[in-house]
């Protein structure tokens, strides 16, 4: 299985293995190399802080010319991050280059999470509430991370 | 003894098969030719690759390639040129096959490379196309710029890629009775397989020996040759993800028509200032992909230009409408042309009044071109595909090409190069704040 997997695929997931990024885990499928079990500590001093969120990561047939497909699997309270867990990001679309790594796409992810962009939405009832009242809608993307991404 | 043939052009005449020894001087070569020609040794000068070979050279050491083509000229070896080879470097003058043309790192001059360890990689690559059908290693060659014979001894040898694909910048003497050149005009041939005198082949710059051992960009595998982009941060790609890369690219017409350039690609990872300037490069697409490349190219050239693409049927002739008027005659013009005769701005045939709406024309019922029998037959096909069309693309709301969606969200982005126009998928409008919050994804 392993060994028709791309060079690419294998040394990135062992880099991610050896030297993980800090705030984020990126674990392969045992059934499939090309789909990852993603874990994101929300960061800190922003609304998601203390939480864990799931993603599920699958690298298409054609990557590294793609842009892996990525989706968040815990429900989350993001103007950028619609109620399927889709993810509003310009490099897992038109700006994906093949210089652009797992490793690069997780941490941006990271940092959407840091810096939510109401401005560019994709779930407009949360971005106007993040524009309308932001302190209202910090206190319910804590809410929401308490209740789906912390263990009680 | 390894002995190999070459082929001797005997003042810039008739050129004539001679089997040699490697050990042999060129001296001993004299010999023979002069005994064949019937002249004196002493009075005939061999020149090859840009020098005049000196009688005490040995053959293998001259960078002799099997099949070679060498230039005999009669008159005797003139002491100058000899004196400026000599005196140009050390012992051994330089030979255009071992020429380095690449910047080297440490700063040490180009002429300086052509021993030890670069000495083992090629140092230029060229796509073969007549042969190989490949990125193969490359062999200079010079001419003189007057009378285009390989008897031309350079003042000076190339020390930089600028040096051999700029004309005019090294002069030298031309030694063909009767010329007077003094240009010296470079060339490059497959080192892979002796050469016509033909078979010339396009330098690929951008190929170079993986001297460093850099992992491709892409796929992370140390390979040679790789392609160097030339951008700030010189990334480097492995040529098979460089192929996989421009074939990605193609399929999406994701090329850019860059009015100097052409129709190009940046490095990978979308470098400012980084197209490729040699579109030669895109050769590595292969026979097939590459004739679909220049297509495109020509393509989206005429469109850049203001003109059309004919929509007849397998036509798709580039044409450029004079004037104001929306009426466009495809000419027949020999084998160009289809003698349709259609409206500029809707692509239907020629109409009175205004376009219809996009929708209904795109796939209206009527016929689009004046049947044929031929055409006639293959009509239920073609309404096929046309269904298949209808069913699956929608008109960019700007440029009105069809697009695929195959899949992601409902923000489009117009693939053609030129338009990029950015829509929403179910509105067909411009793509706004509205599409992105309430259905970006559908």
């Amino acid at each position: 299985m392993m060994a028709s997997l791309p060079r690419r695929i294998i040394k990135e997931t062992q880099r991610l293995t050896h030297e993980p990024v800090p705030g984020i885990s990126a674990i392969p499928d045992e059934q499939n190399a090309r789909y990852f079990h993603v874990d994101v500590m929300g960061p800190s001093e922003s609304p998601f802080e203390g939480g864990t969120f799931k993603l599920e990561l699958f690298l298409p047939e054609d990557y590294p010319m793609a842009p892996p497909k990525v989706r968040f699997m815990t429900k989350i309270y993001h103007p950028n991050i619609d109620k399927l867990g889709r993810i509003c990001l310009d490099i897992l679309k038109d700006k994906w280059s093949p210089a652009l790594q797992i490793r690069t796409v997780l941490l941006s992810i990271q940092a959407l999470l840091s810096a939510p962009n109401p401005d560019d939405p994709l779930a407009n009832d949360v971005a106007e509430q993040w524009k309308v009242n932001e302190s209202h809608a910090i206190e319910t993307a804590k809410a929401w991370t308490r209740l789906y991404a912390m263990k009680s | 003894m390894p002995t190999m043939q070459v082929f001797v052009r005997f003042n810039s005449h008739h050129s004539f098969p001679v089997d040699v020894d490697s050990s042999w001087s060129v001296l001993q070569l004299k010999e023979v030719l002069a005994a064949r020609q019937q002249v004196p040794p002493a009075e005939i000068r061999i020149i090859f690759a840009g020098r005049e070979l000196r009688d005490s050279f040995i053959i293998g050491e001259c960078d002799l390639a099997s099949h070679s083509i060498v230039h005999v000229v009669r008159g005797r070896p003139q002491l100058s040129v000899e004196a400026q080879v000599s005196s140009s470097s050390s012992q051994e003058p330089q030979s255009l096959t071992r020429v380095d043309l690449n910047p080297q790192e440490d700063g040490a001059s180009a002429s300086n490379t052509s021993h030890g360890a670069a000495h083992r990689h090629p140092h230029f690559f060229v796509y073969c196309k007549q042969q190989c059908k490949d990125v193969q290693p490359g062999k200079l060659r010079v001419s003189c710029a007057t009378c285009k014979q390989g008897t031309l001894t350079l003042n000076r040898g190339p020390g930089s890629w600028d040096d051999v694909l700029l004309p005019g910048r090294i002069q030298g003497r031309c030694q063909s009775q009767g010329c007077q050149g003094t240009v010296a005009e470079f060339y490059f041939k497959c080192a892979a397989h002796p050469t016509q005198e033909e078979d010339t082949a396009a330098a690929l710059y951008m190929i170079k020996s993986n001297t460093q051992d850099v992992p491709c960009m892409v796929c992370e595998e140390v390979s040679t040759p790789l392609i160097l982009f030339e951008c700030e941060d010189a990334h480097t790609s492995c040529l098979d993800c460089f192929h996989t890369y421009c074939t990605t690219r193609l399929n999406d017409r994701q090329f850019v028509q860059d009015a100097t350039l052409g129709y190009t690609l940046p490095c990978p990872a979308e470098c400012e200032d980084s197209l490729i300037k040699e579109v030669h490069h895109f050769r590595v697409l292969g026979d097939e992909q590459y004739e679909r490349y220049q297509r495109f190219g020509t393509e989206e050239c005429v469109l850049q230009m203001g003109g059309v693409l004919c929509p007849g049927r397998g036509c798709g002739a580039g044409l450029l409408p004079e004037g104001e008027t929306r009426r466009v005659e495809c000419v027949r013009q020999g084998a160009q042309g289809c003698g349709l005769v259609f409206c500029k701005d809707c692509l239907e045939p020629f109409h009175q009044g205004e376009c219809r709406p996009q929708m209904e024309q795109l796939f209206g019922a009527e016929n689009r071109i004046a049947v044929d029998p031929e055409s006639a037959l293959r009509s239920r096909w073609e309404r096929e595909s046309e269904e298949t069309v209808r069913q699956t693309t929608k008109p960019c709301p700007n440029c009105k090409a069809p697009v695929e969606k195959n899949g992601g969200c409902m923000h489009m982005t117009c693939p053609r190069a030129q338009c990029r126009y950015e829509w929403c998928w179910l509105c067909e409008t411009a793509w706004n704040r509205d599409c992105q919050g309430d259905h970006w994804f559908g």
